[in-house]
C-alpha cells in the first residue's frame, strides 16, 4: 500500500508492507534515523516517537494501520532554526552522553510536558519508565526536563 | 588560572545528538551492501564431527558463507586463545560457527537454517572453582602453546586457570596470630551485561585489491585494526578502521567483536557486509562482566588496626580470555583494598568455563573485589564494635604508604573523600527503624601500558583540527581534549574540532578504556598543542621582531608582553606560516607512561605497577521493607578525586552514570545461567535500572592535582561504579542486621536472610 504521513509537519508518502513496523518505515523508506533500535522487544524506548500526539515505541507499531497520521521525531523538534527548549535544556544540563537513547528521551519529555505543564521530578521520572539510558544515570535528564517545566516553556508539539 | 579548562562547556557532539543528526555505525550504508548473520553453537562444549555448508550456499541471495576457521588465525587480548570460527571444538552456547552474507536478512537466516552440523557433546564445566579442580574438563588443553603477553597473563599449566596474579607481603600466619578478631567469608558477584544502547555493529568492505575498510562501534580502533590485520593476514596499512559516533561501551567494545566475520564474508564476495547484533546476541554472544567468587580472611587488633588479609578470587572468564587475564590482574591489585595491611596474601585467578566469554567491564575487576573487601571490613568493624567510618580512617592508605605491590603511593586522598562522604550522608544522624547508612571506599588502578599520540593542525584561519585516535563513546573526551588544546593554544573552545578516529589518518591511541583518555591522551594533546603554540610564537616572533619567550597569546592576538602596541592577529600569523614557512603549523604529541615494571610473578612486587591510582568514597542511605524484602536506596553520595575537572558537567555525568550501573549491580542486574545458557537474554528479563528507580545522587569532587598529568587530571570514568554495591550491602546490614554475601540484593535473598535472623531470635 501507499502510506501517507505528516512527518515532522511535512506531508510524505511511501510504499509500505502490511507488517512493517513504523521504525522500519522511518529508517528504510523515509530516511529518518533519530528513532533508534536498541532491543528486540519494545523495552528500551530508543525508538520513541509521537504518533498523533501519543508517545509510542515505533518498533512495535504497524505503520500501515496509521495511514494519514501525524509523526514527530527529534528531527522535527527545531522550529525556525532554533532548538526546542527541551533540546536546549539537554545541552545545558549535559543530559546526553553517547546519544543513542537521546531522541527517544526527547520525545518522552515533549509528551510529558504536553500532558502536564508542570510535572514534578518524580512525575518526570515516572514518565521516562519506557526509556533506558545506560550512560547518564537519568538524573541530568530529569533535571533538564524539570528545568523546562519550571520555566513553563515546553511548547506544544502534539 | 585557566580560561577553558575547568569550564562547564557544552560538549561538542551534543547538538547533533539532540537534533537526531548523530551518525553511528548502524547508520553506515554503502552501495551493494549485504547483511551478515551468524550461526551460533547450541552446545556449551562439543566436538564438531561434521559440518556441511553446501546447501546454505545455494540459497538465492546468498553471496558468501564462511565456516571452519575461515582461513583466520586465532586471536585474543593478552592470550591468543580464540578461533574466529572454530573448526574442531565449540566452547560456549552462542559461539559463532558459520557466517553468512546475503541480500536480505531473510535469505541469510534461511541459509543458516540449512547448515548441517553434527556435534559430539563434551563434558562441560560452569563454575570457576570446580573448573580449577583436578579432573575438570579442560577447555584449552593446548593453552600453554598459545601466544601470550607474559607480563599480565600467567596460566597454570594443565588447568583451566588462564591467569594467576599473586601478591605476598609479610606473613599472613604472623598477621593472623596478632589479630584479636578475624572474619572469614565468601562473596559472589554475578555476571552482568554492558547493555550499550547501540548494539555491537560493523560494516566491512574488502576490496578486490585487498584493502579492508571497517566502520565499527568500538572503544579501541587501533586494537581492532591490529587484531583484524592479525587474523586475516593483511599488513596494517591495508586495514583501515573508521569509528563514527559510538553508542556506549563500558568495556564491552574494547576488543574485536563482530568485525572479523564481516571482513571474512566481504573477502569472499568483495561487497560491503553489515552486521548488527540483535539484543539477544548482545547477551549470548558478546562479552559480559565477570562473575566472581571471592574468599576473604581479614584480621585486626582489638583497637581496630588491620594485621592481615588473605584473598582468593576466582574470576569466571568463560570460554576465552578476551580481557579476563587483565581483569583478574587488575582485580588482584585490589585484593587488600585501599588499606594499609602489613601481611598480605592475594591470589587472583581468571578461569575458563563453558560460558559466554567475560571481558572488560567498567571497573575492571575492582567492583567485584571491593564488594568483598568493603563488606568484610564492615563485618570486622562490627565484630570489634568500632564505627565503620572510624575503622576505615584508622586503616586507609595515605600518601607515602606502600601498596600491595610495594610501590610508594602519592596523591592519595581517601581520607578527604571519606570525610566528605561522611558529612554529606549525615552519617551520625539517627535513623528511623529499618533504615541505615553504609559506606565504602573506592580505589581503581589505571591501565599499565598506554600509548597515546595526538596531532594539532592549525588551519589558515587559526581554527584547529585536533586529530586523535580515541573514539567518543559518550564519555565526553572529545570535548575534554578540545578544552586542553584550546587552553594551551589560546583559542576559543569552539575553535577546536576533534575528528572521529580513522586509523588511516589518526595517530595511534590505545583507546577509550580504563579511565585513560583524559590522563594519557590528555598528555599527548597537551604536548601537541604546546608544540603548535611554540611554532605559532616562533612565526610571530619573526614578524614582531621579538624573542618568542616574550610573547603571549591573548584573545586572538599574539602580543609582546607589556607592550600593547606590538601585536599581531593570530590568524595572520597562521596564514603567514603557510606562505613563509611553506606549510601549516602542525604539533605532535606522544605519551607513554615511563617506568612501569611487570609484577614479580611470585610476590606481585613492582616499583611501579600502573600509571596511577584513583581514590574515592561512596555512602548510601537505604530503607528495607521487611515484608517484601525490598531494598530501597534513598540517597547516594559519591565522592571522587578527579585531580582536576576539565569539565565539571562531564565529570558529574560520568559519576552519576557509573553510580546507577553500581545500583544495578547492587540490586537488580544478574545474568542467570543454566548449563551455560543465559536464561534471561532480553531487556525484559534482565533488569537494568530505570528512571523511576533512581534515588538522589550527589556527586562531590575532590580536586587533588596529579603531579604528572595535564592540569593534574586523574581518570573518572570507572570509580563511580565500584563502591555502590558494598555501601548498599553495608547499609542493609546496619538497617536490619543481615549480611548479604551474594549480589544482587534481590528481595528473595533479603527475605531469606531476614527469616534466618528471626529464626535465630526465636
Amino acid at each position: 500500500m501507499t502510506l501517507h504521513l505528516i512527518l515532522n509537519g511535512m506531508p510524505v508518502s511511501c510504499e509500505c508492507g502490511p507488517s512493517e513496523p513504523l521504525l522500519e518505515v522511518l529508517h528504510e523508506r523515509l530516511n529518518v534515523r533519530s528513532p533508534r533500535r536498541g532491543c528486540d522487544d519494545s523495552y528500551c524506548g530508543a525508538c520513541s516517537v509521537l504518533l498523533d500526539g501519543q508517545l509510542v515505541h515505533s518498533c512495535t507499531v504497524l505503520a500501515a494501520a496509521f495511514d494519514g497520521s501525524d509523526v514527530v521525531t527529534a528531527e522535527g523538534l527545531m522550529k525556525d532554526g532554533r532548538l526546542h527548549p527541551v533540546q536546549e535544556a539537554f545541552l545545558r544540563h549535559g543530559a546526553t552522553q553517547c546519544g543513542y537513547c537521546t531522541a527517544g528521551f526527547l520525545m518522552a519529555a515533549v509528551a510529558v510536558l504536553n500532558e502536564s505543564r508542570t510535572p514534578s521530578p518524580n512525575e518526570i521520572a515516572n514518565a521516562m519508565r519506557g526509556n533506558i539510558c545506560r550512560c547518564t544515570g537519568y538524573q541530568k535528564i530529569v533535571h533538564a526536563i524539570h528545568d523546562v517545566a519550571r520555566q513553563g516553556e515546553g511548547g506544544d508539539f502534539a | 588560572m585557566t580560561r577553558v579548562v575547568g569550564q562547564p562547556v557544552i560538549r561538542s557532539d551534543a547538538w547533533r545528538k539532540v537534533t537526531g543528526a548523530s551518525y553511528y555505525t548502524v547508520d553506515v550504508t554503502l552501495p551493494a551492501m549485504l547483511v551478515g548473520k551468524l550461526l551460533r553453537s547450541p552446545y556449551a562444549h562439543a566436538r564438531i564431527v561434521h559440518m556441511d555448508i553446501s546447501r546454505a550456499r545455494q540459497v538465492p541471495g546468498v553471496a558468501a558463507v564462511v565456516a571452519g576457521n575461515g582461513r583466520a588465525s586465532p586471536w585474543g587480548g593478552h592470550i591468543w586463545d580464540q578461533p574466529v570460527l572454530p573448526a574442531d571444538v565449540v566452547r560456549y552456547r552462542g559461539e559463532p560457527l558459520v557466517a553468512v552474507a546475503a541480500e536480505s536478512e531473510a535469505a541469510a537466516e534461511e541459509a543458516l537454517r540449512l547448515v548441517e552440523v553434527v556435534y559430539e557433546a563434551l563434558p562441560s564445566v560452569f563454575d570457576p572453582e570446580q573448573a580449577m579442580e583436578p579432573g575438570a574438563p579442560l577447555l584449552h588443553p593446548q593453552m600453554m602453546e598459545y601466544w601470550r603477553n607474559e607480563a599480565v597473563c600467567r596460566p597454570i599449566p594443565g588447568t583451566n586457570a588462564v591467569n594467576r596474579t599473586r601478591f605476598r607481603v609479610g606473613s599472613v600466619t604472623t598477621g593472623f596470630s596478632e589479630a584479636a578478631a578475624v572474619v572469614e567469608a565468601t562473596f559472589t558477584v554475578p555476571g552482568i551485561e554492558h547493555v550499550t544502547l547501540e548494539p555491537t555493529a560493523a560494516v566491512a568492505w574488502w576490496e578486490r585489491d585487498d584493502r579492508l575498510t571497517v566502520w565499527t562501534s568500538t572503544q579501541c580502533p587501533f586494537v581492532v585494526r591490529d587484531q583484524l590485520a592479525h587474523v586475516v593476514g593483511l599488513p596494517l596499512h591495508k586495514v583501515r578502521v573508521i569509528v563514527p559516533d559510538v553508542g556506549g561501551g563500558f568495556g564491552g567494545k574494547g576488543n574485536m567483536r563482530i568485525e572479523p566475520y564481516a571482513a571474512l564474508l566481504s573477502r569472499e564476495c568483495h561487497r560491503p557486509v553489515k552486521m548488527v547484533h540483535s539484543r539477544y546476541e548482545e547477551f549470548v554472544g558478546s562479552t559480559i562482566g565477570h562473575p566472581a567468587k571471592i574468599r576473604i580472611k581479614l584480621g585486626a587488633t582489638r583497637d581496630g588496626v588491620l594485621t592481615a588479609i588473605q584473598t582468593t578470587a576466582f574470576y569466571d572468564t568463560g570460554a576465552y580470555g578476551d580481557s579476563g587475564e587483565m581483569v583478574s590482574w587488575q582485580g588482584g591489585l585490589g585484593g587488600a583494598g585501599p588499606y594499609r595491611v602489613p601481611h598480605v596474601a592475594i591470589d587472583s585467578y581468571a578461569v575458563y568455563t563453558n560460558k559466554v566469554p567475560a571481558g572488560a567491564f567498567r571497573g575492571m575487576g575492582w567492583p567485584q573485589m571491593l564488594f568483598a573487601i568493603e563488606s568484610a571490613i564492615d563485618m570486622l568493624s562490627a565484630r570489634l564494635q568500632i564505627d565503620p567510618v572510624e575503622f576505615r580512617l584508622k586503616n586507609l592508605l595515605e600518601n607515602g604508604d606502600r601498596f600491595v605491590t610495594g610501590e610508594v603511593l602519592e596523591s592519595v586522598t581517601l581520607r578527604e573523600c571519606l570525610l566528605k562522604a561522611r558529612e554529606a550522608i549525615d552519617w551520625d544522624a539517627p535513623t528511623p527503624p529499618n533504615r541505615g547508612r553504609g559506606v565504602a571506599l573506592v580505589m581503581k588502578s589505571s591501565v599499565n601500558n598506554s600509548t597515546a599520540s595526538a596531532v594539532v593542525k592549525i588551519h589558515e584561519d587559526t581554527t584547529v583540527q585536533l586529530v586523535i585516535g580515541a573514539p567518543e563513546i559518550g564519555q565526553g573526551s572529545h570535548s575534554a581534549m578540545a578544552q586542553i588544546a584550546a587552553e594551551i593554544l589560546g583559542v576559543a573552545y569552539d575553535a577546536v574540532e576533534v575528528t572521529n578516529p580513522d586509523t588511516a589518518f589518526s595517530p595511534y591511541d590505545r583507546g577509550a578504556i580504563s579511565d585513560r583518555t583524559t590522563f594519557h591522551l590528555g598528555q599527548a594533546v597537551y604536548e601537541a598543542a604546546t608544540q603548535a603554540r611554540q611554532q605559532l610564537l616562533a612565526a610571530a616572533a619573526d614578524w614582531l621582531e621579538a624573542n618568542p619567550a616574550d610573547l603571549e597569546i591573548c584573545e586572538g592576538y599574539v602580543m609582546v608582553k607589556g607592550v600593547p602596541a606590538r601585536t599581531a592577529p593570530l590568524a595572520a600569523v597562521a596564514r603567514r606560516a603557510y606562505r613563509v614557512k611553506g606549510g601549516p603549523i602542525i604539533g605532535e604529541g606522544r605519551h607513554l607512561e615511563e617506568g612501569i615494571v611487570p609484577l614479580d610473578p611470585l610476590t606481585g612486587q613492582s616499583p611501579k605497577a600502573v600509571s596511577h591510582y584513583k581514590y574515592g568514597a561512596q555512602a548510601v542511605e537505604v530503607e528495607v521493607d521487611r515484608e517484601l524484602g525490598m531494598v530501597k536506596v534513598l540517597r547516594v553520595v559519591s565522592v571522587h578525586d578527579c585531580g582536576r575537572a576539565i569539565n565539571p558537567i562531564q565529570v558529574s555525568g560520568q559519576i552519576e552514570g557509573a553510580v546507577v550501573q553500581g545500583l544495578g549491580l547492587a540490586l537488580w542486574e544478574a545474568l542467570q545461567f543454566e548449563d551455560g545458557q543465559v536464561m534471561n537474554p532480553s531487556l525484559m528479563d534482565y533488569h537494568v535500572p530505570m528512571a523511576p528507580e533512581i534515588p538522589e545522587i550527589v556527586p562531590i569532587l575532590v580536586e587533588c592535582p596529579h603531579p604528572h598529568s595535564p592540569f593534574g587530571v586523574k581518570g573518572i570514568g570507572e570509580p563511580g561504579i565500584i563502591g555502590v554495591a558494598p555501601a548498599v550491602a553495608n547499609a542493609v546490614s546496619r538497617a536490619v542486621g543481615i549480611r548479604i554475601f551474594d549480589l544482587p540484593l534481590a528481595p528473595e535473598r533479603v527475605l531469606r536472610a531476614l527469616q534466618a535472623t528471626q529464626g535465630r531470635a526465636r
